[in-house]
């Protein structure tokens, strides 16, 4: 892992209410690196947040309105957070009480990084 | 198999699943049903069974293939990726992916599943014309170094001459380059092609052959659902497979919801004063308009968002379940065009919002629980 991977999963990884952070090969939809909660598999996480990343990228194309730049999922308990401009995506799992301003704000620092 | 699983079988996978939804019972069941033809039970039984057990790449495969028999190729590619990342030397899943890929003219990515899926099954005649498929095409389209890699790759398996194999299948097989050539097109295969998966470019004989060996003929309905499924990508389809009616504009539904006085396109215009807002939509679960409109860079967007929206919330529905943080409640899509927000309202209705990029996304959620309370508004005049 770089040292800029290693940085990044680790600031995101020590936000308030991150359960789980991953850097994401979208087109193959393994792990890069991570930094899982407990009873997270970070083959399934990025086997599915990947598959959801390119499926929504492929639909908002179709609906002419460019490439998807995030998508985030608020649920019941906790939000999903996906960002990615290449072929990396950060992926972040967080609890529902999360602060989601930060998070954010990370995640895109994680994308600039990984540029 | 010809014999099919008895009704005190199915008695005890369904008691099984019923106590539990990720019992292992969950996939004989739902195979089961596949099998005779209930197509939408067995998708449910799989989708419900997954969440629970989201590493199961029997699960997988399986729902790769209902997928599939509902000619919803993309979604099917997606379940193979899936099976793949858990299981990476699985056969279905490359050999899956290997066809999908070559019947969009991916070639490179065809070539990779293939190569690989021979490596696991070096003698399965379906991948082995595809590979030759793959290869001749190429040679023709003045690919050789892509050829050449192919053949140097790691292991790449010894190819005989199509023609050769073709012989001695017995049966004439269509112009294969020609049908990779044409895969936008609507299928031309057989029910046969379409039980056996992920066949289809591959030439009919050798489709024929692996069937005998590995599944037992679809049902004719449902190999012509399949065959009639348009060739457009999952994601642009209602969740209904039906195509043609996730664009309806707001005037066709106008008789329905709304009824009661409030203009179904005219819905959400309170909101349109403010600045960022590019509009609204009011859709049931097939991806039907029932109320508001989109514009983006000035031009209508409703029916295009329409259908991609339903299917994007429902894959965003599994996924929660899938990861365990529970029902899903809204999402964020950042575009380079837009922002949009989707939420369930009630019973299978989804609410769409689309703001300029870059709107503070406070501003954002705040607008949508307005854009709620419109088409509650609007629903609640269609009841009376």
């Amino acid at each position: 892992m770089s040292d800029a991977v290693a940085s990044t999963l680790d600031r995101l990884s020590h936000v308030p209410g991150v359960r789980s952070a991953l850097i994401v090969d979208a087109e193959a939809g393994v792990p890069v690196a991570s930094e899982l909660g407990m009873g997270a598999s970070a083959t399934a996480v990025a086997a599915l947040t990947a598959s959801l990343f390119r499926r929504t990228d492929e639909a908002v194309r179709q609906a002419a309105l460019g490439g998807l730049g995030s998508f985030q999922l608020e649920t019941e308990e906790g939000h999903l957070v996906v960002a990615g401009r290449r072929e990396l995506i950060v992926v972040v799992v967080a609890d529902r009480d999360a602060q989601l301003g930060l998070i954010r704000l990370e995640v895109d620092r994680a994308v600039e990084a990984l540029q | 198999m010809r014999n099919g699983p008895g009704t005190a079988d199915l008695q005890r996978w369904s008691e099984e699943v019923a106590r539990d939804p990720g019992s292992p019972s969950f996939l004989p069941l739902a195979e089961a049903y596949r099998r005779m033809g209930k197509t939408e039970a067995a998708l449910r039984l799989c989708l419900r069974g997954l969440e629970r057990c989201p590493g199961s790449v029997d699960g997988h495969l399986l729902l790769a293939r209902i997928y599939l028999e509902l000619g919803e190729r993309e979604r099917a590619a997606d379940e193979w990726a899936i099976t793949a990342r858990l299981d990476p030397d699985n056969f279905d899943a490359h050999r899956g992916l290997g066809f999908f890929h070559l019947e969009r003219g991916e070639y490179a990515s065809a070539g990779r599943h293939l190569e690989r899926a021979a490596l696991v099954r070096p003698g399965d005649p379906a991948v082995q014309e595809a590979l030759a498929v793959l290869r001749r095409h190429l040679a023709k389209s003045g690919g050789a170094s892509q050829t050449a890699a192919m053949a140097n790759g790691s292991g790449a398996p010894e190819l005989a001459p199509p023609e050769a194999r073709n012989g001695a299948g017995g049966s004439a097989p269509a112009p294969t380059t020609g049908r990779v050539e044409t895969a936008a097109q609507p299928r031309v295969a057989a029910a046969k092609r379409v039980e056996t998966a992920p066949q289809p470019t591959a030439p009919a004989a050798s489709a024929e052959r692996v069937d005998e060996v590995a599944q037992p003929p679809a049902r004719a309905a449902t190999a012509e659902a399949v065959e009639a499924a348009p060739q457009v990508t999952a994601a642009a389809q209602p969740t209904t497979g039906t195509a043609t009616a996730a664009g309806r504009s707001p005037a066709g539904a106008a008789k329905a919801p709304g009824a009661g006085g409030l203009d179904p396109a005219r819905v959400f215009e309170p909101l349109s004063k403010e600045a960022p807002f590019l509009g609204a939509l009011l859709l049931d679960g097939r991806g039907l308009i029932l109320a508001g409109s989109v514009r983006v860079g000035g031009t209508t967007r409703s029916e295009a968002l329409g259908a991609v929206v339903g299917p994007a919330a429902e894959e965003a529905a599994r996924t929660a379940a899938l990861l365990s943080i529970g029902r899903w409640r809204g999402i964020l899509i950042e575009t380079d065009r837009a922002l949009l927000h989707v939420a369930p309202l009630e019973e299978d209705l989804l609410l769409l919002v689309a703001t300029e990029c870059g709107t503070p996304v406070g501003w954002v959620l705040r607008t949508a629980e307005r854009a709620a309370e419109l088409a509650r508004r609007f629903l609640a005049e269609g009841v009376v």
